[in-house]
């Protein structure tokens, strides 16, 4: 989730104790504590399973780009490497990596011409929904 | 500028802006929350005039310095302006001020529609779950109106560059991409291959080049619980193009609000009826298909930017995050959705 979550909490602090001043306009008050309380939902929803997510989808993608062969270019070093530090920044950092590396495969695979490819895009497709999967909150907008 | 400062600020500007009225006051002046593009407030304007007390309620929308959209301001003033007293309802444009002195910021006035609702979350609760359809045929007629209406004939082809037909997607996909290459803050595998698959299947050239809002979605007008709607509001992206962005925009399922309907209303189909029927255009499906599949990488460019714009200091009003938060992973869902691979 960008912006971070730690940023977006000590923003928030500060926000609230604003709003914990006297004479602020009521309607004010009123919009930013309400919107800070939904904020609160969403990043108490994705605290607990965000390391998981990411450990389980940066295993997904070095899987991924492993199978890719010549295909990876010069990601290819990025399949052999594990999730040592599970810092959720250094995690997330490691995921910003492993998905431009599959976008610059995924547009690979689109051009080529064989069932290997087919049957690769496929694997990419699938990897994309899950995604969405790992990412979905209840509180969501939509 | 809280809003005990700006009021008399305000009324100072008003004064100026009414040289026959007297005893000028902004009275009530209070901010409407949710505005992520301009701070809006309400008001009570008071004055005198030919020896009688005078009152007009009104909105005032000035700029942030960084806000979700980045708009030209007399765009959005013009358009309200061009549709004012025709079957588009809209409120009435007052004042537009792009100066910096009266307020710090640009800013403009209009009159204030009151009485009715905007807010999504009401629809799904009684009384107005009876009025969905009702609502459903003024939203997409409303629609088509705009489509049918002449860009020309209304003047806006001088604040709003016309492109040619056959032009209009390159002109709106690029910009959209160059938003998502400024202000992406990680990759995007699925907007990248939405984008590539739309680059690699054209749409047909438009069918007329006609006023297109830009944000004309459930949320943005003001409908009553017969399911009439009274004005249509938000027009920071409005432009001139393929009347077919509008409905694909209408289309796009972040706007179905988890209700697998259009709008969260009606299927797709009885929404594109209404909306053939009203502009006489015909929404070839292919082509919608591909300007709702567009639309659905331009709403990730918005949610993009407006985490950037936190990310960067320039606007750290919470309204930047939510949608950040809350529409990234359902747009992404969205445009798996159109692709047929979710």
């Amino acid at each position: 989730m960008k912006p971070d979550i730690p940023a977006v909490l000590a923003e928030l602090a500060g926000l609230v104790a604003r709003n914990a001043a006297p004479g602020l306009d009521p309607a004010e008050r009123a919009g930013a504590l309400s919107l800070s309380a939904a904020l609160l939902g969403m990043a108490a929803e994705a605290w607990d399973g965000a390391a998981q997510r990411l450990v389980e989808e940066n295993r997904a993608l070095r899987a991924l780009l492993a199978d890719a062969g010549d295909r990876t270019g010069p990601d290819a070093g990025l399949a052999g490497a594990k999730d040592e530090d599970l810092k959720i920044s250094v995690l997330s950092a490691t995921n910003a990596r492993l998905r431009a590396g599959l976008i610059a495969l995924h547009a690979v695979v689109e051009g080529e011409d064989s069932p290997e490819a087919r049957a690769l895009e496929s694997r990419i497709w699938q990897e994309l929904r899950l995604s969405t999967e790992r990412r979905r909150m209840s509180s969501a907008l939509a | 500028m809280g809003s005990a400062d700006l009021a008399p600020r305000l009324a100072a500007y008003a004064a100026r802006r009414m040289p026959t009225a007297s005893d000028v006051e902004v009275r009530d002046l209070s901010r409407i929350s949710g505005g992520a593009s301009r701070q809006t407030y309400r008001f009570r304007l008071t004055w005198s005039e030919d020896g009688a007390p005078r009152e007009r309620r009104m909105i005032l929308r000035r700029d942030p310095p960084v806000s979700l959209i980045d708009t030209e301001r007399r765009v959005e003033f013009e358009a309200y302006r061009a549709f004012f007293g025709s079957k588009v309802p809209v409120p009435e444009m007052i004042w537009l001020e792009e100066g910096t002195e009266a307020l710090d910021l640009p800013f403009s006035v209009a009159a204030e529609i009151t009485g009715y609702e905007a807010a999504p979350a009401l629809l799904w609760t009684e009384p107005y779950l009876a009025a969905h359809e009702t609502l459903a045929r003024n939203k997409w007629t409303i629609l088509g109106e705009i489509a049918r209406a002449d860009p020309f004939a209304l003047g806006l082809d001088q604040v709003m560059p016309p492109p040619e037909p056959e032009g209009c997607w390159v002109r709106e996909l690029g910009m959209w991409e160059t938003v998502l290459d400024a202000d992406e803050a990680e990759p995007l595998p699925i907007a990248r291959a939405a984008i590539r698959w739309l680059r690699a299947n054209p749409p047909p050239p438009a069918q007329k080049i006609g006023v297109v809002h830009g944000d004309f979605r459930t949320g943005n007008f003001l409908y009553d619980r017969q399911g009439d709607i009274h004005g249509v509001l938000d027009w920071e992206m409005a432009h001139l193009g393929d009347p077919l962005e509008d409905l694909g925009w209408s289309l796009n399922p972040v706007w179905n609000f988890k209700r697998d309907l259009a709008g969260g209303l009606v299927p797709d189909g009885v929404a594109i009826a209404y909306w053939e029927a009203a502009s006489g255009l015909r929404a070839d499906p292919a082509a919608v298909h591909w300007w709702t599949l567009f639309n659905c990488v331009k709403g990730q460019a918005i949610w993009i930017s407006s985490a950037r714009a936190w990310i960067d200091g320039g606007n750290r009003e919470p309204i930047m995050v939510l949608p950040a938060w809350g529409l990234q992973n359902p747009q992404d869902r969205a445009i798996l959705k159109v692709m047929d691979h979710l």
